[in-house]
């Protein structure tokens, strides 16, 4: 906040500068239309004092940098911490802690009646107000990783199809390679249905964050948050949360594990292909 | 618009009063331009008070700037998208505000239809998902406010408009009945507001907004994806009867640092924002 004045009376006190150059010198000294044009740069200068409100953050690093492509930040935008449980994000010397925590809900409204309809809005209410600092509640639908399941099919098609090479190689008899060449398609059309399908999972979380000096102080002010919340979202649903560790933080931050690699460079390779042809 | 908002207002104003005061100094003809620069320096301030996100977008757009908040992220001249590049693939993610419970804390009769809504919310929920057939993520922003800060409030602003109603009555000749009407609906509705705290639920403030991530082997393809699964999200959300808008300019910044950290605080979150929920 106070950095922020500072940018305005900066500003201001420019504005102010040309306003005073504009109105005090006479024009025996400055002709009318340069004094006009100190007055046009002190109207700008003025309009971008009171832009700085909002837009401290880029208008200081556009005026710095007189570059198209305007650099805000060039580190990482979060850590995980050494326990896996957070991610850790410093900013301006202070660290921010922000803890995940799963939400295990697995019931359908088509399988509620009235009332449990109503008790789960309910339930769903009473959520969104059991804490008082900042939580945040998401529901994140994303595409199932089958980055394992098509490197397994991909194998088979390359065992197949050297199978299939060394046989005609050998010139074994055609029976054997038909078998082989049948094998062949229907791994081949499992790999194309698999890549066109996409699978949805859905899944519900809540974040939350603490701040502090020193990382540790911050992870465990977070974790301590993350106990008070998990607390309240059991009595609420009845369920047990837990805190999502490891390589599982990722799909909640990282677009690319939101729509993993192969599963997109499969449906991709596979709409140009169409597209070709 | 908060204290900040009118101190930058009116120290931004100064400049422009005093432009117009000494206009005449410019001398003939140049004064009228004089004032005319200052007349638009004028409009330029209060259009980025009340309507900032079309003016700085716009302006990044035409200069060409785009912006990199973090290592791999890039936050395009439209300032409508936040873009990142994994081995060669882009992903798009974009912002759209969605508050689903808006409504029912501004409707007068809130219990009489309330049932009706919480039974129809979850069905319509499910379905809405079910029709989306790309990753994306509902958030919801929560903080607890201070119930007895907020009691008391009310019941002061019910009290006023009991002692209007009760001065309306007394000159039921000056007063009209549509002003009598309107002031009794106020008080139902700070009534209605005060019940529902008194029968145990918790005002929050609060923020949602859905965010979703689109693929392409360029910029272009996974902006145009993007665009594509915001419409379809937009029609999609329909039935709940949400004011789905895409978000642009700061706020996308703000919402994405979100994914990273939370503020800590009802006052930074509030700040952050030109509407509160």
């Amino acid at each position: 906040m106070n950095q922020k004045i500072f940018v305005l009376l900066g500003f201001l006190a420019i504005s102010f500068i040309f306003l005073s150059a504009a109105l005090g010198l006479p024009s025996s000294i400055l002709p009318s239309p340069i004094r006009i044009l100190l007055l046009l740069f002190s109207l700008i200068f003025d309009v971008i004092a009171f832009a700085s409100r909002r837009y401290a953050y880029i208008m200081l690093p556009i005026i710095k940098q007189h570059k198209r492509r305007v650099v805000l930040s060039d580190s990482e935008p979060y850590s995980l911490s050494g326990s896996e449980d957070a991610i850790i994000k410093m900013e301006k010397g202070e660290y921010t802690a922000t803890v995940y925590i799963s939400i295990p809900l697995y019931r359908s409204a088509t399988e509620m009646s009235e009332m449990e309809k109503i008790d789960f809005s309910r339930q769903v209410s009473k959520l969104v107000g059991i804490s008082s600092d900042p939580i945040r509640f998401t529901t994140e639908m994303y595409m199932m990783n089958k980055d394992a399941y098509i490197q397994t099919l991909r194998d088979a098609i390359n065992i197949a199809e050297t199978e299939e090479a060394e046989m005609m190689q050998s010139g074994k008899g055609a029976e054997k390679i038909e078998v082989v060449r049948g094998k062949l398609a229907m791994w081949r059309n499992i790999l194309q249905n698999t890549a066109l399908a996409q699978s949805m999972e859905l899944i519900s979380y809540v974040s939350i964050s603490a701040y502090g000096g020193k990382e540790y102080e911050a992870l465990s002010m977070a974790q301590q948050k993350a106990r008070e919340a998990i607390s309240g979202i059991g009595s609420t649903f009845g369920v047990t949360p837990s805190i999502i560790t490891g390589k599982d933080i990722l799909k909640f931050v990282e677009p690319e594990y939101l729509i993993p690699f192969s599963t997109v460079s499969e449906e991709i390779k596979k709409k140009t292909e169409e597209e070709v042809i | 618009m908060d204290q900040t908002d009118i101190l930058y207002l009116s120290l931004s104003l100064i400049i422009i009063l005093i432009v117009f005061g000494t206009a005449s100094s410019f001398g003939k003809g140049w004064s009228i331009i004089a004032v005319l620069l200052a007349f638009l320096a004028l409009i330029l301030i209060l259009a980025l008070n009340w309507v900032d996100f079309v003016i700085m977008p716009t302006f990044t757009k035409i200069l060409g700037i785009s912006f990199q908040p973090a290592k791999d992220y890039i936050i395009q001249k439209g300032q409508d998208s936040i873009i990142k590049n994994v081995n060669g693939l882009y992903y798009a993610t974009g912002f759209v505000t969605g508050n689903l419970f808006s409504y029912t804390f501004k409707e007068e009769d809130v219990e009489a239809n309330v049932e009706e809504k919480m039974t129809s919310a979850p069905e319509n929920w499910e379905r809405a998902v079910m029709s989306l057939g790309f990753p994306f993520k509902f958030h919801v922003i929560a903080v607890g406010k201070d119930v007895q800060k907020i009691r008391d409030e009310l019941e002061g602003k019910r009290s006023y408009q009991e002692f209007q109603l009760s001065q309306a009555l007394q000159n039921q000749k000056a007063s009209s009945e549509t002003a009598i009407t309107e002031i009794k609906r106020k008080i139902s509705v700070y009534q209605a507001k005060l019940d529902r705290i008194s029968a145990g639920e918790k005002p929050i403030a609060s923020i949602m907004y859905f965010e979703t991530t689109a693929v392409g082997v360029s910029e272009k393809a996974a902006n145009d994806a993007l665009s594509i699964q915001i419409k379809q999200l937009q029609i999609a959300m329909s039935s709940l009867n949400l004011s789905i808008i895409r978000v642009v300019g700061r706020e996308l910044y703000t919402l994405f640092k979100f994914n990273f950290g939370l503020p800590l605080t009802y006052e930074d979150l509030a700040s952050e924002f030109s509407q509160e929920g």
